[in-house]
């Protein structure tokens, strides 16, 4: 039974054998890992983002641990569109998964450049549009907090490429859902929910923040019940598939994301603790699957009972 | 229990060759194919050196066979659900590789805790290596638990008939762990300690500055002062430097670029972007994982 257990799923277009993705910023191009995992058990890699121009990155230390996590603030580091097209998006036609270009700027005319130019390209199955660096200043986040811009950088996007669109959406909103909808009303395909929650942390020895950038995300177990809410909330107001991830590390994990709402999940931090986790959860799905009798890991998305367990009122209380 | 999920120390080596590389057409180097893996090993021998000093033998004869001294490997503890934790790879020999460790956190308590049958699973190795074929009168400066990663290259360098001086520096002289290994490998020892326990009593760099002979060769593992000294030192005496850098790592493999270090364009090391004219003028961002651990001290802008 065990091994008729189905896990692929489907993301727009996309056709995954596997339900995980390796999180963008936290796996290089897939190559950097290839060496301790078979990259054709996991569903696809989505790449470190690029944009129009190259970046040098922040300012050392970019990562800090914190209880149950990390923060994080590199600062989009990357070679810039045409380098990367000229360089680097050869070598992604010998991966063994699914390819997602990740796509990030500081004008809506950046975004539809670089997708533009980047989806042209056959290496690249999909693209991911990180509307929601919480890194790069003011400006990389903007896009994300706000429904306007939200829905002007996917329309611009969308009229570039016909390929699977997965929005990256920011948990440092008083909305998220309704961030979503503006997504999918302008053309996105599936959302990534969610991207790192903005953290600081400070050394009380020096007196000065622990990041070169003074603030980062965060990233790891400290996230997921945030991630699991926004997932559900995202769930409940579109129709397009969720890419569900934050703080993924064990095949219980995963399983919140996909009864939340979640057609696939995204291990980032994760791979920092041990390589072979994305391997480990797919193999444990199946089991799980398996022993309740599910054909298929697409019967359990968005599962989660909360029809009985709505806010208990006491006789008598008004409203 | 607080789980971490970036490193707690970082401790690497560096390369086999000798010159300064040359630069490459486009001022680049090509990274090497990647003999790492995951290895799945058992714990052979546990020693205690000193308080929070340990010493973790385990069985790893593929590791053994592809390691170049200052390499490094990623440890997981078992289970699976913590951290991995980067060090520097001790001894390598036969079946036999080994790890050395100061207990500075809940992921080296827990590597610490470890005994003799336990699994441990580590990657690697990792990192490039030292690079020393060309000297012959070698200082390596070691700081602390920077010992862990030069083991390797002094017993590299004495069987190839080479001088070599250990400049080695500690809090206090029960922390200078396997001084007497170094010496029966073949190494002339000069110690410091920062109370006057035992040697120098000061900065193990000071040590350094006053040698009567002068190195034709600087290779240096421990804290980023210690570096920082060492590498002016190798400035003024006009003695090639190489620095293993000691950073927070969070993949160690090269994927998550947040362990870099600033590093001039023109170095063999240095990676290829932003493009030339494009950002970051002179300097770019090497990461101290993939392109390092270890450094030419004069490429280094930090």
């Amino acid at each position: 039974m065990v091994g008729t257990v189905d896990l692929s799923v489907r993301i727009g277009k996309l056709d995954l054998a596997y339900p995980t993705l390796m999180g963008s910023g936290c796996y290089g191009s897939g190559e950097e890992f290839a060496p301790f995992i078979d990259l054709a058990l996991i569903g696809g890699v989505v790449l470190k983002s690029v944009t129009r121009a190259p970046r040098l990155g922040n300012p050392t230390p970019r990562l800090v641990q914190t209880p149950a996590g990390m923060l994080n603030a590199i600062g989009l580091q990357n070679p810039g569109i045409e380098w990367y097209l000229e360089h680097e998006v050869a070598k992604f036609a010998s991966r063994t998964c699914k390819v997602i270009g990740s796509v990030a700027g500081f004008s809506v005319d950046d975004y539809a450049y670089v997708s533009q130019r980047l989806a042209a390209r056959s290496e690249i199955h999909a693209l991911e549009v990180n509307i929601s660096c919480p890194n790069v200043g003011s400006e990389g986040e903007t896009f994300a907090c706000d429904p306007n811009l939200t829905a002007r950088v996917v329309k611009a996007v969308r009229t570039t490429t016909d390929k699977t669109l997965i929005v990256k959406l920011s948990p440092n909103v008083t909305d998220i859902a309704g961030i979503a909808r503006e997504a999918e009303a302008a053309g996105a395909d599936a959302l990534a929910v969610i991207n790192t929650v903005r953290g600081m942390a400070i050394d009380v020895n020096t007196w000065k923040p622990r990041l070169g950038n003074v603030t980062g995300g965060l990233s790891g177990p400290a996230i997921r019940p945030v991630a699991v809410l926004a997932v559900y909330e995202v769930a409940r107001a579109v129709k397009i598939p969720i890419v569900g991830q934050g703080g993924i590390e064990t095949t219980t994990d995963a399983l919140e994301f996909f009864l939340a709402g979640a057609s696939a999940i995204s291990i980032g931090t994760a791979n920092f603790t041990d390589p072979r986790i994305p391997v480990r959860i797919a193999d444990e799905l199946r089991e799980y699957l398996a022993a309740r009798e599910i054909g298929s890991i697409r019967e359990i998305i968005g599962k989660a009972n909360i029809g009985l367990s709505g806010p208990f009122q006491y006789e008598g209380d008004e409203g | 229990m607080i789980k971490n999920y970036v490193t707690e120390v970082c401790r690497g080596g560096f390369d086999a060759h000798t010159e300064v590389p040359e630069s490459t057409e486009n001022g680049h180097r090509m990274l090497l194919e990647s003999p790492a893996s995951v290895h799945e090993t058992r714990v052979l021998d546990r020693t205690v050196l000193a308080p929070g000093v340990v010493l973790l033998g385990f069985h790893a004869p593929h590791l053994v066979s592809v390691t170049r001294p200052g390499q490094f490997v990623m440890a997981i503890p078992p289970g699976g659900e913590r951290a991995a934790t980067a060090l520097g790879i001790y001894e390598a020999q036969g079946e036999r590789a080994s790890i050395l460790f100061f207990v500075c956190g809940p992921r080296t308590r827990e590597l610490a805790e470890l005994r003799e049958g336990d699994q441990l699973a580590v990657t690697g190795p990792l990192g490039n290596g030292f690079t020393f074929d060309a000297a012959k009168d070698v200082a390596i400066v070691a700081g602390g638990v920077g010992i862990a990663s030069v083991l390797l290259v002094a017993q590299s360098l004495v069987q190839m008939g080479k001088r070599v001086r250990l400049f080695y520096g500690a809090r206090s002289a029960h922390l200078l762990v396997e001084r007497d290994r170094f010496a029966e490998e073949g190494c002339e020892l000069i110690c410091a300690t920062d109370d006057g326990s035992l040697g120098h009593h000061g900065f193990i760099t000071e040590a350094l500055t006053r040698a009567k002979e002068k190195p034709d060769l600087i290779l240096a593992c421990g804290p980023s002062p210690m570096l920082r000294a060492a590498s002016s030192i190798a400035r003024e005496l006009g003695v090639p430097a190489q620095l293993s850098l000691e950073e927070t790592f969070a993949c160690g493999v090269g994927g998550c670029w947040g362990c870099v270090v600033p590093l001039d364009r023109r170095s063999a090391q240095a990676p290829n972007f932003p493009p030339e004219g494009a950002g970051g003028g002179e300097v770019v961002m090497a990461r101290i994982c993939k392109e390092g651990p270890v450094f030419w001290a004069h490429e280094l802008r930090w």
